[in-house]
């Protein structure tokens, strides 16, 4: 498309947002008993643009889109029935889709059980957009050009089951057709390809074959958890395969999602005035346990310790360590077939920091939610803005910098995405 | 039976001592106000609406269902579901209340399937949007001040509070009217360390139901920026035997409609 005409059709579509409506109290269904079935919705205009050109992707546009959600509930007797349909307007990859946000249905089973099946959105763990033991999918394309965070989780097709005891809980989750994360492909977003030792774009566009569907290759996810006083523990299990296409089928020649095991625990908890986290997982690479295929990803160890605490009235601060540790680096380094330089550390240390300081009661939220790796001294900085006009309309502004040393370290390589955006969303 | 017996000797006692003494004692009105603000029944239920009018004259409305049940030595235990607005819509709010300490909160983002957990930290900060504080939902713990009778009118005692730690809280002193016959606090005002009034309190009406007088409907003023927040409470009910375990995790993912439901 275009660029001129591109440009005119963002600003168009930012432009068609409706005016806000007014609070009706006087008018409304207070007294009238609660329909079983209710209808929501948003509309929602984005657009976010380089901050710089990109050498390896054409468009400076990283986000142009209308987004329209409706949402059914139908509340029954014992099931709880849940849709959330979108249609998107996306002037970037110039196209039109329908996303199946959300397609559910809950119930209770006896007493202590919870169901919940269908296209459902999962998390746990107790990291501030740092993930161990959430091995759900993730859509990092939406995190990264500045969607509502909301988006940062995916989709799961799955089945739920929570049995919840005096002590103890337990969360089974089935997803019976793996779900990979939205992964960096090339299209709006550059990245660093060690087999080209360069940083690429689309086309060709990163492509990762998914596992054949079969039993074996369901994902299996287990949360075990309870409190213990005021602190709250967690036990976390999972048979499936790395979210991102990571590993490389060389007879086949394509990308693949390498098998993962997981087993982690975390603690969160009040600590001298504010809160505590502490998570850790172990990843088993189980097609390489001896590390030494450089197509497939080393086993890994991770760590998470973070606290968080109000230090000023409504002005908050957040602080995490993170450590990403591969188990089997002397193998990878004896078998890294591409430059030595391009290898990542052995351990990755990173720090965040968030600051969030909420004015004029809460309509106005100003924060800063920063990553820097001091091993590989890159950085994600991420100042954002929030501001709601009213109950119905809200605008949200950020801008993403990205950058670093080398241009191969985890957030280096998107120095030509950093961007900036804003979005405008009016509810229903 | 022994226990019983000592029960209703206490109670003896009281109402012994309440009729000796025309005025009951500055620390017996508090404790009675407490109760009769956050306590009445074992557990209670209740729908509210907020209306938000800011500085500038533009509106703001939330609507929510509220749980509350109480334990042992003053815990007690909130869930509070929103149904509007949209943005907010479906968002769980979970306290366990434990005076003495640091309360332990819980927020459900739906749209994320997050429970995030709150820092204790400050709890006189707006509670979604309002000018009601987090504070005002599940009660100020009253051996956080000092208390002091300083007037006893034809309706009300008039209390003059001031926090024991000046500098964790934003106010200098606070004075509440507590009505003498059903001990509920009819307005609190907030005062600078210069006595300015800056924020004020006020109940506007008092129902019975099922015989606690509990108010329906009041009113928050921010006397410095000009705003105020009206909340009304509608579909009230106590002692309906809400068991425990609906204050937990379990409720903020999957909201207890049998208790939610009028």
């Amino acid at each position: 498309m275009n660029r001129t005409l591109k440009t005119a059709l963002i600003a168009t579509l930012l432009l068609t947002l409706t005016s806000p409506g007014q609070a009706d109290w006087d008018d409304d269904d207070w007294d009238d008993e609660p329909s079983a079935l209710s209808f929501h919705g948003f509309v929602e205009g984005a657009a976010g643009h380089r901050l710089q050109s990109n050498p390896a992707i054409d468009d400076d546009w990283t986000l142009g889109e209308v987004r329209a959600q409706l949402e059914g509930i139908y509340q029954g007797d014992v099931a709880e029935w849940r849709i959330k349909l979108e249609g998107i307007g996306d002037a970037v990859m110039s196209e039109f889709d329908v996303d199946l946000r959300e397609a559910r249905v809950s119930f209770p089973v006896g007493d202590r059980t919870d169901v919940r099946i269908g296209r459902q959105i999962l998390t746990w763990g107790t990291g501030d957009l740092v993930f161990l033991n959430d091995l759900f999918p993730k859509d990092w394309v939406s995190f990264l050009i500045g969607r509502d965070d909301e988006y940062l989780k995916g989709t799961s097709d799955a089945i739920r089951v929570s049995w919840f005891g005096d002590r103890i809980n337990i969360d089974t989750v089935v997803t019976p057709r793996f779900a990979s994360d939205t992964y960096i492909t090339g299209e709006r977003l550059s990245f660093f390809d060690p087999a080209r030792n360069e940083i690429v774009g689309a086309p060709p566009r990163l492509w990762g074959r998914r596992p054949s569907t079969s039993v074996g290759n369901a994902e299996l996810a287990m949360r075990v958890y309870g409190m213990t006083g005021a602190n709250e523990w967690a036990v976390y299990g999972y048979r499936g395969f790395f979210g991102q296409p990571t590993a490389f089928d060389s007879e086949r020649g394509d990308f693949t999602f390498a098998p993962l095991n997981a087993l982690g625990a975390s603690l969160r908890g009040p600590l001298a005035g504010g809160l505590y986290n502490l998570e850790t997982v172990y990843y088993d690479s189980a097609d390489d346990r001896s590390g030494d295929d450089p197509f497939t990803p080393n086993s890994e160890m991770r760590f998470l310790v973070g606290y968080e605490k109000e230090m000023a009235t409504n002005f908050t601060v957040g602080a995490q360590y993170y450590l990403e540790w591969l188990q089997d680096y002397g193998s990878m380094q004896d078998s890294w077939p591409f430059d030595p330089a391009v290898m990542p550390d052995e351990r990755r240390h990173m720090i965040t920091a968030r600051l969030t300081w909420r004015l004029m009661r809460d309509n106005l939220i100003i924060s800063a939610m920063n990553f820097y790796s001091p091993s590989a001294r890159d950085y994600f900085l991420r100042p954002t803005v929030q501001y709601r006009f009213d109950d119905q309309l809200q605008l949200n502004a950020g801008i993403h910098l990205f950058g670093g040393r080398d241009g191969h370290s985890f957030y280096g390589q998107f120095e030509d995405n950093s961007n900036a955006w804003a979005r405008l969303k009016y509810s229903f | 039976m022994k226990h019983a017996m000592n029960l209703i000797s206490v109670a003896l006692l009281l109402g012994v001592s309440v009729a000796l003494a025309e005025t009951p004692d500055v620390g017996e009105i508090i404790e009675r106000a407490n109760q009769a603000a956050y306590y009445a029944g074992t557990d209670g239920r209740s729908e509210a609406r907020m209306r938000i009018t800011d500085g500038r004259g533009r509106e703001q409305v939330r609507q929510f269902t509220l749980l509350r049940r109480n334990g042992e030595d003053g815990k007690q235990e909130y869930l509070v579901v929103f149904s509007r607005p949209a943005d907010v819509r479906d968002t769980v709010f979970l306290v366990h209340k434990n005076p003495g300490d640091d309360d332990h909160r819980w927020l459900y983002l739906p749209g994320l399937d997050l429970v995030r957990r709150i820092a204790p930290g400050d709890v006189r900060t707006s509670f979604v949007g309002s000018h009601v504080y987090y504070e005002d939902v599940s009660g100020r713990h009253i051996e956080e001040d000092a208390h002091e009778l300083v007037e006893v009118t034809d309706e009300h005692y008039v209390i003059r509070s001031t926090p024991k730690d000046p500098g964790s809280v934003e106010f200098a002193a606070f004075k509440t009217w507590i009505d003498r016959e059903t001990f509920l606090p009819m307005k609190s005002e907030y005062e600078k360390s210069d006595g300015e009034v800056y924020r004020r309190m006020q109940v506007l009406e008092v129902e019975d139901i099922d015989g606690y007088p509990t108010g329906t409907r009041m009113r928050m003023d921010d006397l410095d920026e000009g705003g105020h927040t009206i909340v009304e409470f509608r579909f009230a009910s106590y002692d309906l035997g809400i068991p425990e375990s609906v204050f937990t995790e379990r409720s903020l993912r999957n909201p207890p409609r049998q208790w939610l439901q009028r």
